[in-house]
């Protein structure tokens, strides 16, 4: 018994050892497992910022008053809307947006203080470039909340001064209280997110193409005529990527928690087992794509093909619940679903065990469907 | 000439042999733009609807039961049902059960029948910041509805005619849809992700495998061998911008409403600057696991990030915003946008097309410099 | 003592195509046998079956005393492989190679690293140990990929064509080493389809579209299957086409087969067709030699003998 467990050792040892001299031999690949992910962290998390603000805005003032101009200088004055120039004419606007030069248009109507004055029904108009949805919904929702609200004070003015003094009207306040992260600060959520797709990148691929290389290398079939059982050459090949990964992760949130300001709420060994159940799908995808693929070319194109589909749906980039329900489901097959939901819990609400259970057996079932898969495909003795 | 021109041919029907005898290979060069068509089209929602929200109400009269109802009926909320103790907030959260709760405390009705401000508090998962700040957005314009409702309940149903409002005219999307915003985009991503790995990891394998030191034996001009290998590519895609672009169209109906004959010049610019940058890498790595990972670094990262495929460049830091100035893809964008949605045609386009001519041309240069040190 | 490999019926079928089709045989210990076959006759897929990598359809074998149909593990641990292919990693030095497959077979420590010594020293290594692989030349990374294979000790080495696009000193060096491993009492099976080095080997099967006509020792098969006495024949005036259709038409002249500048006749051995006679059927002067047979006449008599068995098509279509 102890023997086979010396030979077992032996047999790993010699698989892990070998793994880590190919790797750390090309300084390269050291570069693309360790300074890469650094820098794509610094560069997604300082990129991805979805919130709008400073949309570019052109004014055709036609009424030319004191009125107008204070309404537009009210518009402006959160920020959402900058002015960048005015126009003599709508149609003059609108070639600006053709052009890309401004995203919104304000158009205030001659007798717009006149109207006002006489309490007549005075409609501002707002112009939107709608190529970019988001940005439009921002800007359009601005204009017509803030000009929405003035008319509501003013009416609100005027029916008090005709009911009388000491009769106020009603209204419905919401006051929002921000938890987690109060200054909205978007990588904050994303540098998690970030996190975990890097490892997808780092492991998934490199797996992948390493086992491709040894089929076209031949030594794929020299290391299946020694006695080693296939499990242990698995595990061998996937532990050191596995420590990478750990260390990858560790760089990620350090440099998170440093520059990008990301806290660090819940507990670190919560996060580091669930990164380490994640850290088996991720490697365990790697082998299972190398069964299937002939040639490092194929790896690759099979790694990103499970790549972006498992980024896109994970919730990383947008929400799940804003996708059609069709669609959902399909998330649930997703192991980044499950690792981002977790950590991000776990870093940002700071998340006990029993909070993020559902997400740690999530990820232990699909990592043992896969990486079973994986080593029944790589046993199965084909020619 | 002439015979320069048979070299090429010979040199591109080779290429060509290459990609059909991997089938498999042709097949993901395919499927990946679809695939990703569709998941981009179907699965990314820049609109942020159906936060998941619990209420509390302590109130429990028809008023407040009203204002729930107004949230709840936006697409912006879903309920995900009633919260009993306000400190359960911070476990639903935890567990991803909602992202929003909304309190409404005792004395509601009481305040409102009183003429009082009312205030009702909204506790926010804020971890996104992009949800929450649309959460935010559309809370206040549903304070502004329940206080019209209000006010005029208390005046009898007289209608109270706004004295002013803002009506919004959206042009180009009107139905502000994800999709017309992102596939122009995808275009450029997936072109940029596929021909650049496709010649990068096909050059570096013949490199790895030293059948390129054999092509330099025969008398082909180094020019002639950089055309032969990349008009198989060129042909490959073309073929992937139609898929994306009929794909577009079929299935989540992006128009074309400008100039087709300026996005196929800017198409091909664009592709001929890609093969191009993947050559130049093949020439540099001649390795394919180093290939495919400058690849990544030099065209799939800054085609995504800095392209303004998904995230506005306006937001960025001052030395993403210059880099981005050097992608490509960002050029590529600004015309497939202005011609599909905009219907703008040369005299808007030249600049960016300019650009794509200039990267092209350098990409196309300095490889060809390269090839010329590698054989010294 | 038995038999290091007993085969006893094996044969291995891809959907209709039979690669190896009823093939029985016993190698003795410490023997070097030599499998004989054109490119694509079975002999890749014998080896690979009797390795434990592919499981036979019917028949099985016995390698070492395990059986490769249920025990394909025990067979691994006990054989030593070295493809045609280089199967080195070449990145890595070559004590790092070897110290790689030597953990594969569960060695390790101190036991490892002296044993690694010793083998480097028995393959004409010793010192090379921190090489990087693939700055070896071609002979020497064959010789890395032999110490690979036997540094664990196994009572039966399989070699795949190991000789396949070395130089010919080379080959003669690497057949020294498999002579003295043999010696050893390690037991070689070794496929090839150098004609010369399967003279070397002590009994010689020779396959054809996956069957085996043919197995003995070098001088049985060429008693056997090209018998004869046989002349070689150079000079004269003739072109050598003619010269060729003259000296087969001569009585008890088998065949006629060209080689080098000269001609090869192989003679029945109870003609009384002598030196003389042949060198009067061609005119000017003329050389004539006697010969001995060689292991390319036993295996075109043997592929030739198949052809005609199964028809001819079918035999050349696999070679």
């Amino acid at each position: 018994m102890s023997g086979d467990l010396l030979r077992w050792r032996n047999q790993l040892l010699a698989v892990v050892r070998k793994e880590i001299r190919q790797t750390l031999q090309d300084r390269r690949v050291l570069f693309l497992l360790v300074v890469a992910p650094f820098l794509q962290l610094l560069v997604f998390g300082f990129a991805i910022d979805l919130g709008v603000d400073a949309v570019p805005t052109v004014v055709v003032d036609q009424d030319r008053s004191p009125e107008g101009r204070a309404l537009v200088a009210g518009l402006l004055a959160d920020g959402t809307l900058v002015e960048v120039g005015e126009a003599a004419s709508v149609a003059e606007a609108e070639a600006a947006l053709a052009r890309g030069e401004a995203a919104a248009a304000v158009f205030l109507p001659s007798g717009l203080a006149r109207d006002l004055d006489r309490g007549d029904p005075a409609t501002v108009q707002v112009v939107l470039d709608g190529s970019d949805p988001t940005r439009s919904g921002v800007a359009g929702g601005a204009a017509v909340r803030f000009f929405g609200a003035r008319g509501l004070a003013l009416a609100r003015d005027r029916l008090e001064a005709r009911l009388g003094a000491g009769r106020g009207l009603p209204s419905v306040e919401v006051r929002p209280r921000l938890l987690y992260n109060p200054t909205l600060s978007s990588p904050v959520y994303m540098v998690p997110g970030i996190a975990g797709m890097l490892l997808l990148i780092v492991t998934t691929v490199v797996t992948s193409m390493g086992l491709a290389r040894e089929r076209e290398l031949g030594t794929l079939e020299a290391v299946r005529v020694t006695p080693i059982p296939t499990p242990l050459l698995m595990l061998g090949k996937v532990l050191p990527f596995v420590a990478v990964g750990l260390f990858d992760v560790t760089l990620a949130i350090t440099a998170g928690a440093w520059i990008f300001e990301v806290p660090l709420r819940g507990s670190l060994w919560l996060f580091y087992g669930l990164t380490l159940l994640y850290l088996l799908t991720t490697v365990g995808m790697g082998l299972l794509i190398s069964t299937i693929a002939q040639n490092q070319q194929q790896a690759f194109l099979g790694g990103l093909m499970f790549l972006l589909p498992a980024m896109l749906l994970s919730g990383t980039l947008t929400p799940i619940h804003a996708m059609p329900s069709w669609l959902q489901p399909v998330t649930l097959l997703n192991p980044l679903r499950y690792y981002m939901e977790g950590i991000r819990a776990v870093l940002l609400k700071g998340a006990t065990t029993g909070d993020v259970a559902h997400a740690a057996l999530g990820l232990a079932v699909l990592g043992s469907a896969i990486l079973g898969t994986a080593v029944r495909r790589f046993r199965k003795r084909v020619a | 000439m002439r015979r320069g021109l048979v070299r090429i041919g010979a040199l591109a029907a080779k290429e060509a042999l290459h990609i059909r005898r991997d089938p498999f290979t042709l097949y993901l060069a395919l499927a990946l733009p679809l695939l990703m068509i569709v998941l981009f089209g179907y699965g990314v929602s820049l609109d942020i609807d159906h936060i998941p929200l619990a209420v509390h109400d302590e109130d429990r009269s028809p008023e407040s039961r009203a204002l729930v109802d107004a949230f709840t009926a936006a697409h912006e909320f879903e309920a995900v049902g009633a919260l009993e103790d306000a400190g359960a907030a911070g476990e639903a959260f935890a567990r991803g059960r909602a992202s929003a709760v909304l309190t409404v405390p005792a004395g509601y009705a009481d305040r409102l029948a009183r003429g009082e401000v009312a205030t009702v508090a909204l506790l926010l998962d804020a971890s996104d910041a992009q949800a929450t700040q649309q959460a935010l957005t559309r809370a206040d314009a549903l304070a502004q509805v329940v206080t019209a409702e209000v006010v005029q309940a208390r005046l009898g149903g007289m209608q109270v005619a706004a004295p002013l409002s803002a009506r919004a005219w959206t042009r180009y999307n009107p139905a502000g849809r994800s999709a017309l915003f992102l596939v122009p985009g995808l275009t450029a991503y997936v072109l940029a992700i596929v021909c650049v790995l496709l010649t990068s990891l096909a050059v570096a394998r013949e490199w790895e495998r030293g059948s390129m030191e054999q092509l330099f034996s025969t008398p082909v001009g180094r020019l002639e061998i950089i055309v032969g290998k990349l008009l198989p590519y060129l042909a490959l895609g073309g073929v992937q911008v139609l898929l994306v672009l009929t794909a577009g169209a079929w299935i989540f109906d992006v128009p074309a409403r400008g100039d087709l004959v300026v996005l196929a010049v800017a198409s091909l610019l664009f592709l001929v600057g890609m093969l191009g940058q993947g050559l130049l890498i093949s020439v540099v790595t001649r390795n394919q696991l180093v290939a495919t990972q400058a690849s990544t670094m030099s065209a799939m990262l800054p085609s995504m990030l800095l392209s303004g495929f998904m995230f506005p460049i306006a937001n960025m830091p001052g030395v993403l915003r210059a880099l981005s100035h050097v992608v490509p893809a960002r050029y590529f964008i600004t015309v497939l946008r202005g011609v599909l949605l905009k219907g703008t045609g040369w005299a808007e386009l030249w600049p960016d097309l300019g650009m794509l001519a200039l990267f092209a041309t350098l990409m196309i240069a300095a490889s060809t410099a390269r090839f010329q040190r590698k054989l010294a | 003592m038995s038999p290091a490999i007993v085969v006893d019926g094996l044969s291995r079928r891809f959907g209709r195509f039979t690669a190896v089709d009823d093939v029985s045989f016993e190698v003795g210990r410490g023997e070097v046998f030599g499998y004989l076959g054109a490119n694509g006759a079975g002999k890749s897929t014998t080896i690979r079956m009797l390795c434990g990598l592919l499981a036979p359809t019917a028949g099985d074998a016995v390698v070492a005393g395990a059986r490769v149909s249920t025990q394909p593990e025990e067979v691994r641990a006990r054989i030593g492989y070295m493809s045609q292919r280089f199967s080195l990693y070449p990145e890595l030095r070559v004590a790092e190679n070897l110290e790689f497959f030597g953990g594969a077979h569960g060695m390790g420590g101190r036991s490892l690293a002296r044993r690694l010594e010793a083998v480097l020293e028995r393959v004409g290594l010793a010192g090379l140990g921190r090489e990087r692989t693939q700055d070896l030349p071609g002979g020497m990374r064959q010789r890395v990929a032999l110490a690979g294979a036997i540094l664990h000790e196994p009572a039966v080495v399989f070699l795949d064509e190991p000789t396949a696009g070395v130089d010919p000193w080379v080959r003669r060096r690497f057949w020294g080493l498999i002579r003295e491993l043999a010696d050893g009492g390690t037991t070689i099976f070794v496929t090839t389809h150098y004609m010369d080095e399967a003279e070397l080997c002590g009994r010689v099967g020779l396959m054809v579209a996956g069957r085996l006509p043919a197995l003995d020792t070098p001088e049985g098969l060429k008693r056997t299957h090209a018998p004869g006495r046989v002349w070689s024949v150079r000079g004269g005036e003739l072109p050598p086409e003619q010269a060729r259709l003259r000296l087969a038409a001569l009585p008890g002249v088998l065949d006629v087969q060209s080689m080098g500048a000269g001609l090869r006749v192989r003679v029945d051995r109870h003609a009384t067709l002598g030196a003389d006679d042949l060198a009067a059927s061609l005119s000017g002067t003329v050389e004539v030699e006697e010969d001995a047979a060689s292991m390319e006449d036993v295996f075109l008599a043997v592929v030739d003998a198949e052809a005609q068995r199964v028809g001819t098509a079918a035999a050349f279509g696999e070679a």
